[in-house]
């Protein structure tokens, strides 16, 4: 928290979004889609942000695989259910139905 | 007694036409002021693509808004969108600190984001000015 710089905004966000969705291959350690986020409130309504989270059957990623704090799990595991219940996120994909 | 602030979204039956929407967010916003309630914001994100059919609805009209009220308003407020049968699903939220700070910082960014789209866009403009008229422009 001490070390990391603060959210420099809208300059490094737009960066990491217009990242190509990467591979499932990728080490999630180094995964720009898994950067740890910087803010203390995950929000139900940035639904690009809870997408970065999901597989493509919209299901939340495990920890293991996200592998980001606890804490931020836990929000997100929240916000992407808030969302679900707004049907701004899917409960699963269509392709899957 | 306690005045918390409350952040409710609901899902206008997208079906409905300009009117009928119109006077819907407009019972709403009634409701909560007759009971007690003091609006902050409503902010009209429009009509939307859901992410899954709701009673055979593909699309919704989206209200997001914030308001002070004191606990008792709540559960009548629920009450009345759960009777209105074009509100398709509604999420209220008490808001705590973190949600206040996080409330505050997201708006602060959103005026300079439109600020900085107006000066970008026509350098002479005024740039809350131009916020509020790109979301009237959408509605029209």
């Amino acid at each position: 928290m001490m070390s990391s710089p603060p959210p420099s905004g809208a300059a490094e966000r737009s960066d990491r979004r217009s990242n190509p969705s990467p591979s499932k291959s990728d080490n999630p350690m180094t995964n720009p889609r898994f950067e740890p986020e910087r803010i203390d409130f995950v929000d139900y309504k940035d639904v690009e942000l809870l997408k970065r989270y999901l597989n493509e059957q919209g299901k939340i990623l495990p920890r293991r695989i996200t592998g980001v704090p606890q804490k931020f799990q836990r929000q997100l595991t929240r916000a992407v259910k808030r969302a679900r219940h707004l049907a701004l996120l899917p409960f699963t994909s269509d392709n899957v139905r | 007694m306690a005045q918390n602030t409350y952040e409710l979204t609901y899902i206008v039956n997208g079906v409905l036409n300009d009117d009928q929407i119109r006077g819907l967010v407009n019972r709403v916003r009634k409701f909560i002021e007759e009971n007690g309630g003091e609006i902050i914001e409503v902010d009209e994100w429009g009509t939307r693509r859901l992410a899954y059919p709701i009673n055979k609805k593909r699309n919704g009209y989206y209200v997001n808004l914030y308001f002070k009220a004191d606990g008792g308003l709540i559960g009548r407020l629920e009450r009345a969108l759960e009777i209105e049968d074009d509100i398709l699903r509604y999420l209220t939220l008490k808001m705590d600190s973190k949600m206040l700070q996080h409330y505050e910082r997201v708006k602060a960014e959103g005026v300079r984001r439109a600020a900085e789209a107006a000066a970008r866009a026509v350098p002479v403009a005024d740039g809350d000015d131009d916020d509020d008229e790109e979301d009237e422009d959408d509605d029209v």
